[in-house]
């Protein structure tokens, strides 16, 4: 410990405080290249989209831009996109405050019944609801009433909000929890009513976290391929899917750019309702609750019929299938745990790279907030709006050339490719927690000398271990579901839960598909326990 | 065969163009292609020699080839349930033999091997002559050993011999049998026996169903294209599109499966290969999809699933004595009783629930000379605006 005069005797510490600088500008500038460095990695694979798209012929490139076929997708994919974003904020939101900030009974019940949708994966829920509803459906052949069939562009929008809302729900809840409610309160006081003291204080502080949410839900709805292809709607997705199996990968290349235009207009404007000066920091979550009263009761039944909906019908249904089934075994589809193994495995790599290329990136830019680190961090959401086949033939083409020995040989190219997409659900929250880190913390250990790097390791780390944990187990769940990358760059002969559930259910061999589907499910559903507990952790 | 050849010109620009344009993007992407481990033997299939019989010799046992040891690794576009029980009854054969298969859509396969630069896979299984025909276009398939080509039919393989079928299976009309009441028609003898009628008779309209986005649906096209002309099957698909109003399908297991459940929305009528709704009724006889045949047109176009082998391989003289195996007697049994598919060795009978090749009279076709430009049927698919 240096005696207080070190700290007055300007001579003596004129020399310190530059070499600090020094030190700080060169960490500072090790941090911007680390975060350029995962920002270019995982945008890397775009590079294939323009080597495809320039093999269209300029004439025939614009036709097709121009085209009222481009025009349509356009349309709808944008109305898929604004509509499940919307829908999504619809229930997340008030779901978030009922389970955060209100006297419902059993909160941790209903919170988790919340979240789960997202395990989930839509198109196993868009399988679930046709075979479910619609003439000839089991309500039909089980009831004799015939609902109408969802499918098409409402339908999409119906099943990917269904899937998808627990994005929003998950982030706002977060920021619920963390927001300074001492203000509410305060306004409370004030005299404002509990609208009020929402729309004014509360709302202002939760905005952010709804926009993250928002964001990865809207995302989410652009680049989903299952469900839409499923229920029959055109979007840039199915046509993408369609061109690049009709042997036209230039035109799909085309037709990515296209999207990624549309997602970069999207970024931009999520840039400008997301920003954080409004952002409180962390306050502890006590304080008011809104009491329901007789209210209760519509609250609870509300959250039931979603839950039934969304986790019982798929499970019902694929339950059924496995009991119900009949005819000759098919051995090729027969359930391996090893298969369970794989997926779980393939999960674990992609949640701890993703975290470790999300924290440079995350940090910068919690800490910063200039333009080059948002730009930094918006480049790493373009990989989750881009449809998996897309990102599979990138790395197809660019991995088979540029890393052979790693191609379809060990899974270091496929988990490269899951944090392609999956990345931002991890800097997203890693950045959120970030945020929420006090500059007063830091700073009392740099005064006691701690350097840059041993004061994150030491204070900053562990305040954001949360935001690491909980941005992995997003990547996680979502690694365990994903489908088109998983089968185009998995070792050859290594199968997984997804690619026996897509074999199966490709050969209507349902039964097939229903122990692998409803093992995700369980296992994705405990990390979301994982999830929930450790939120539970920091307010408790 | 000679109108062909005038649209060569323009698809060997655009190709070149291609390969141009892949060339520098492989040198920007990085020089490493030549660094990767290098255990490939070059040997060319077609100069091994058999390691025991010659499999033109007649219909062969397994016990009169080879023995097979090592590790063969295969892109398949048929699903597990089509094809992996040849692949696992060669392993309980030979305890050497280890088979890794990567199953995927069968497009989705044929254009990961054109993105690919060095291919980590032997050889690529294929549903349709079509994508094998692609991939031997792109120059990324080498040819058999004579007594593979010889062993099948000409027109069941490449003309060059680059790529051989294996199994055989044909285009059909699935039906619910259940539902003619809903129909116009008194009786399904009324079906027609002309595949251009399914477009023009106003009974269909509303209830029949195809499945555009297949190769086979492409193939279908194509073979039409050659019998009817371009303008026949342009107006062909546009007043299915449009006139009939045809559902449009992703897969065809969800085809079959929605004309077998027979719900208010679900066609009646679909076109599409025999073998989706031998599944169905495999699995449950009493089902009430049926399938009926047209007569000597595309309607019921014989067509094959094959391999092709890929540039580069681990074990030349593996790959070779597997093929074989493949078109030997148990290789072609396995997969008539699993898959209900036509076998393409003469000497080999079928057995099985559908007719025999006579009863349907599929159109005398030469697969080898059906030079099938996928990305031209795509494109007249697309234009008269169907597609999924």
């Amino acid at each position: 410990m240096k005696s207080l005069t070190n700290y007055l005797d300007l001579s003596q510490q004129l020399p310190l405080i530059r070499k600090r600088l020094r030190e700080t500008d060169r960490s500072t500038a090790a941090l911007v290249l680390l975060s350029a460095i995962v920002a270019l990695l995982v945008i890397s694979p775009m590079l294939w989209l323009f080597v495809r798209a320039v093999e269209v012929e300029p004439a025939r490139a614009y036709g097709l831009i121009v085209s009222p076929d481009t025009g349509w997708i356009t349309v709808n994919s944008i109305i898929l996109m604004g509509v499940v974003t919307f829908c999504s904020i619809l229930l997340g939101v008030p779901l978030a405050v009922l389970t955060a900030r209100t006297d419902i009974p059993y909160p941790r019940l209903w919170t988790i019944v919340a979240a789960l949708p997202l395990v989930i994966p839509s198109y196993i829920g868009a399988i679930a609801f046709v075979g479910m509803f619609g003439s000839g459906g089991e309500i039909d052949s089980v009831f004799g009433v015939s609902i109408p069939t969802i499918d098409g562009l409402p339908g999409s929008i119906l099943i990917i909000t269904l899937y998808t809302y627990p994005y929003v729900f998950l982030t706002t809840r977060a920021a619920l929890l963390s927001m300074d409610s001492s203000v509410v309160d305060a306004a409370r006081t004030l005299n404002a009513g509990p609208f009020e003291a929402f729309r004014r204080v509360t709302f202002p502080q939760i905005r952010p976290g709804i926009a993250a949410g928002a964001l990865l839900a809207g995302l989410y709805a652009i680049s989903d391929f299952g469900t839409p292809a499923f229920m029959g709607a055109n979007v840039f997705t199915s046509r993408i899917y369609w061109e690049t199996t009709g042997f036209g990968r230039e035109y799909a290349a085309l037709l990515a750019l296209q999207l990624i235009a549309i997602v970069a207009v999207v970024l931009v404007i999520e840039a400008g309702i997301g920003r954080d000066e409004d952002a409180g920091n962390s306050g502890g979550g006590e304080g008011s609750t809104i009491r329901l009263g007789n209210w209760k009761w519509p609250a609870m039944g509300f959250v039931s019929v979603l839950g039934t909906l969304t986790l019982i019908v798929p499970v019902a249904i694929f339950s059924r299938w496995l009991i119900y089934s009949e005819g000759d075994p098919i051995p090729a589809y027969e359930f391996q745990w090893e298969f369970a193994f794989n997926s779980v495995y393939l999960a674990l790599l992609a949640a701890l790279v993703a975290s470790l290329f999300a924290l440079p990136v995350a940090y910068y830019s919690g800490r910063a907030n200039s333009l080059l680190s948002r730009i930094l961090e918006r480049a790493t959401y373009v990989g989750f709006a881009v449809p998996g086949v897309v990102i599979g033939l990138a790395l197809v083409f660019l991995g088979n050339r540029a890393l052979p020995s790693l191609y379809r040989q060990g899974v270091w190219l496929l988990v490269f490719a899951y944090v392609v997409r999956f990345l931002p659900q991890a800097v997203g929250t890693v950045r959120s927690s970030v945020l929420q880190v006090d500059d007063k913390t830091i700073e009392a250990a740099r005064t006691l000398n701690a350097g840059r790097f041993e004061a994150f390791r030491r204070v900053t780390l562990p305040l954001i271990m949360p935001g690491v944990v909980a941005g992995s187990i997003l990547v996680f769940l979502t690694t365990m579901k994903e489908l088109p990358v998983t089968l185009m760059l998995r070792p050859i002969g290594m199968e997984t839960l997804v690619s026996l559930i897509w074999n199966a259910q490709d050969a209507l061999a349902y039964r097939y598909a229903a122990i692998p589907a409803l093992l995700l499910i369980l296992i994705s559903g405990l990390s979301m326990l994982v999830l929930l507990r450790q939120e539970g952790g920091e307010i408790s | 065969m000679q109108q062909r050849n005038s649209d060569l010109t323009s698809r060997f620009g655009r190709r070149t163009f291609l390969a141009a344009a892949g060339g520098s993007a492989a040198g920007l992407a990085g020089l490493a292609g030549c660094l990767g481990d290098d255990n490939n033997d070059n040997t060319p299939i077609a100069e091994v020699e058999p390691m025991s019989e010659r499999v033109d010799s007649g219909a062969l046992s397994w016990d009169d080839l080879g023995d097979l040891e090592g590790e063969i690794s295969i892109y398949s576009g048929r699903t597990p349930d089509q094809i992996s029980a040849v692949f696992d009854a060669l392993e309980d054969e030979y305890d050497g033999l280890t088979v890794s298969v990567d199953y995927d859509d069968n497009d989705v396969q044929v254009n990961q091997i054109l993105e690919e630069e060095t291919h980590p896979a032997d050889l690529m299984y294929s549903q349709d002559p079509g994508a094998l025909n692609a991939l031997h276009d792109d120059g990324v398939l080498q040819q058999l050993p004579d007594d593979v080509i010889d062993a099948v039919p000409g027109s069941y393989q490449h003309s060059d011999g680059y790529w051989t079928g294996v199994t055989g299976r044909t285009r059909s009309i699935q039906y619910n049998s259940d539902r003619l009441d809903e129909t116009d028609f008194d009786d399904w003898d009324e079906l027609p026996t002309d595949i251009m009628e399914y477009a023009t008779d106003e009974r269909f309209e509303g209830i029949i169903s195809t499945r555009p986005n297949s190769g086979t649906f492409r193939g279908f096209v194509q073979a039409m294209v050659e019998r009817k002309g371009e303008e026949e099957t342009r107006e062909w698909v546009r007043q299915m599109a449009d006139d009939q109003d045809a559902q449009l399908f992703e897969g065809g297991s969800d085809q079959a499966n929605d004309i077998n459940r027979g719900g208010d929305d679900d066609p009646i009528i679909g076109l599409g290969n025999s073998y989706y709704a031998a599944r169905i009724l495999n699995e449950d006889s009493d089902a009430p999809i049926r399938t009926t045949f047209t007569e000597n047109d595309a309607g019921c176009l014989f067509s094959v699933a094959g391999v092709g082998v890929l540039d580069q391989v681990g074990d030349s003289e593996l790959v070779a004595e597997f093929v074989r195996h493949l078109l030997a007697e148990e290789g072609q049994e396995l997969m008539m009783d699993d898959n209900g598919e036509y076998p393409v060795v003469e000497d080999i009978e079928y057995v099985g629930p559908l007719p025999d090749l006579d009863e349907i009279n599929p159109p005398e076709f030469d697969l080898s000379g059906f030079d099938m430009d996928l990305q031209e049927a795509g494109d007249l698919i697309e234009e008269e605006g169907m597609f999924a």
